[in-house]
């Protein structure tokens, strides 16, 4: 950050800040106490699994664990995921999987909350029903949705042939046509709303006479989304759909609870195929592999995710 | 009051304001729909019999609506309510301790991340937020293997630790953001009045950032009695399960019993539904603090 800020202070910055780097920490070292509980809990818990999870994928560990019988193969676990055919099933399902989520909660909040911007009676009431599916749990959310489509007494099978669509109950779940679409749907409807409270923060944000003034010159609803309220949530929009496409990327409870990622892996995702890899097959090396090819895909997407959220803070804190 | 302005305003463009307000409209009662008929159906199952349940086609309105999975689950003298009032138990236990914890280790690094500038800051900080990026799956393993020679697996301890850092990234930045909101003069004005750096923390600091803790609690609270993954892989033991995973109990010891699943969902969503609804406010703010500057 630094180099690239300016031409003309740089020497002296340099000069004046290397020697004082150990003195600072000195002078500050009272403030360090402040972070370090939460510094400790952290390293334990994540800064030791990350290290271990990278040693593991070069190993070829026994099903019980026991570390002392780990081989040494180098990259063949690597190769391994990455030749395998249900790798590269798993990875266009899981695009599909994160993208289709994404949009289409984005857009149904979208939606959602240029509906609920204007004051009515009930807005607050229904912004409450429209946000519960997000509270609570994805196990709960799992289980209604099994229920509704069962395949017997399912009540979207006996309402699609009630209304003609289908001459029989649709088995939704265990057809491999249908059981990703069927399982997006289920995160649509836990996740949608999420992007709602986002877009609607957002949207207070919007000047009100940025919106009078386009009225008076006679623009219409259209032109006054696109041209006035369009641009200013561009910001909360990045924020909200990097986000999404984590959450969506990383989720694990609604396939592994409604499917286990079946039938014949066709509901699998990135995430529950490791777990299955490691704790179902107990293939420890492999599924460690597949965690660190993850994460260098995570890592990118958190790049951008921090440079979104602390755009703000960079500029109030004065660099 | 900007509404009065604006309507005075509007008949200019009437017609097509009023078109896109129907399409709005239409577009919330689709969405209402979709949101809340899975949940009357939760509920209207969980008041019939089983018999009733499992009808083809379906029996649109329950015959005749019984409470009988609703007792059965919250009876203490038979086996399954007392299984279920355990893990509810369980659950309410590990949720409280992880949300006071966590709040006890946030509030003192928030604060430290919004008022000093002390080298590493930075780094430290993007850490913080990064954890949050990582699916859970990926620490499974050595977390489990950490628990393990810890020997903590199958306490409520590994999952009192687990969620109490994964919860703290999201603690921190929220904290943060509402003591960057609280004016540093006013610590200065108590220093200055003599009080000690704790004291301005804790009479001037701690009570303004109130709203802020409210927040990371109720967030903190939920997170921990919704989660699933660390508990299904940590706990084996039936007397120590935490809600998501016994009901999945319930769910292979008695395949076909739907209404009792579905009353035992419905009970299982009960507290974080209310505090939900009692702490909205909070919640909210919480949910798009960072994204939306105020």
């Amino acid at each position: 950050m630094a180099t690239g800020q300016a031409a003309g202070p740089p020497i002296t910055r340099a000069a004046r800040k290397k020697p004082n780097i150990v003195s600072r920490i000195i002078k500050h070292r009272a403030d360090y106490l402040y972070v370090l509980p939460a510094l400790i809990v952290m390293l334990v818990v994540i800064a030791f699994p990350i290290y271990y999870t990278i040693e593991l994928s070069f190993f070829r560990t026994p099903p019980n664990l026991q570390m002392k019988d780990k081989i040494w193969t180098g990259l063949s676990n690597y190769s391994t995921v990455l030749n395998s055919s249900v790798f590269h099933e798993v990875t266009i399902q899981t695009i599909i999987w994160t993208l289709a989520s994404t949009v289409f909660s984005f857009l149904l909040g979208l939606g959602a909350a240029l509906s609920l911007h204007r004051e009515f009676v009930g807005r607050g009431v229904l912004r409450a029903l429209l946000l519960i599916p997000y509270v609570i749990s994805a196990v709960a959310a799992s289980y209604v949705w099994k229920w509704l489509y069962h395949s017997d007494f399912g009540v979207i099978g006996a309402i699609s042939v009630a209304l003609g669509f289908t001459d029989e109950p649709i088995n939704f779940l265990d057809n491999r046509q249908t059981v990703l679409a069927s399982l997006i749907v289920v995160n649509i409807w836990k996740e949608f709303s999420f992007a709602m409270v986002m877009l609607m923060a957002g949207l207070q944000t919007v000047p009100d006479q940025l919106h009078r003034a386009a009225m008076v010159d006679g623009a219409n609803t259209w032109d006054r989304f696109w041209h006035v309220t369009f641009p200013h949530l561009k910001g909360v929009s990045m924020v909200t759909i990097l986000l999404l496409m984590v959450a969506n990327f990383n989720s694990f409870i609604i396939p592994f609870v409604m499917t286990g990622g079946g039938p014949a892996d066709a509901s699998h995702i990135w995430i529950t195929h490791i777990y299955q890899l490691a704790f179902g097959r107990q293939q420890w090396g492999v599924a460690s592999a597949y965690a660190v090819i993850l994460f260098v895909v995570m890592m990118t997407l958190g790049y951008f995710y921090v440079k979104a959220l602390t755009r703000g803070d960079e500029n109030r804190a004065g660099g | 009051m900007t509404d009065a302005t604006a309507s005075r305003i509007r008949p200019v463009v009437k017609k097509s304001v009023d078109w896109w307000r129907w399409a709005g409209r239409v577009f919330l009662t689709f969405l209402l729909l979709f949101t809340v008929l899975p949940m009357a159906w939760m509920i209207l199952t969980s008041v019939k019999s089983q018999f009733a349940a499992m009808q083809y086609p379906p029996q649109w309105w329950p015959a005749e609506p019984t409470l009988n999975s609703y007792f059965k689950l919250l009876n203490p003298n038979e086996r399954i309510g007392q299984d279920f009032l355990r893990y509810f138990w369980n659950s309410f236990y590990v949720s409280l301790l992880t949300t006071i914890l966590g709040v006890v280790v946030a509030v003192p690094a928030a604060y430290a991340f919004s008022r000093f500038r002390f080298p590493g800051r930075n780094f430290m900080f993007f850490a913080v937020l990064v954890r949050n990026m990582f699916p859970a799956v990926v620490f499974l393993m050595p977390l489990f293997l950490l628990m393990r020679w810890m020997g903590l697996v199958n306490t409520h301890g590994s999952l009192i630790l687990t969620y109490l850092t994964f919860g703290l990234p999201l603690s921190i930045w929220l904290l943060k953001g509402f003591y960057d909101n609280i004016p540093i003069q006013l610590e200065q004005a108590a220093r200055i009045d003599g009080a000690t750096r704790l004291q301005a923390f804790l009479l001037i600091v701690m009570p303004l950032s109130t709203p802020g803790i409210i927040a990371t609690s109720i967030f903190s609270f939920i997170g921990a009695w919704n989660e699933y993954v660390y508990a299904y892989t940590f706990l084996s033991r039936d007397d120590q399960m935490t809600l998501p995973v016994g009901i999945q109990r319930f769910f292979t010891e008695f395949a076909t019993d739907w209404p009792g699943l579905m009353a035992a969902t419905f009970l299982m969503s009960v507290p974080v539904v209310v505090m939900f609804l009692v702490l909205q406010k909070y919640f909210v703010r919480a949910l798009t603090e960072g994204a939306v500057k105020h």
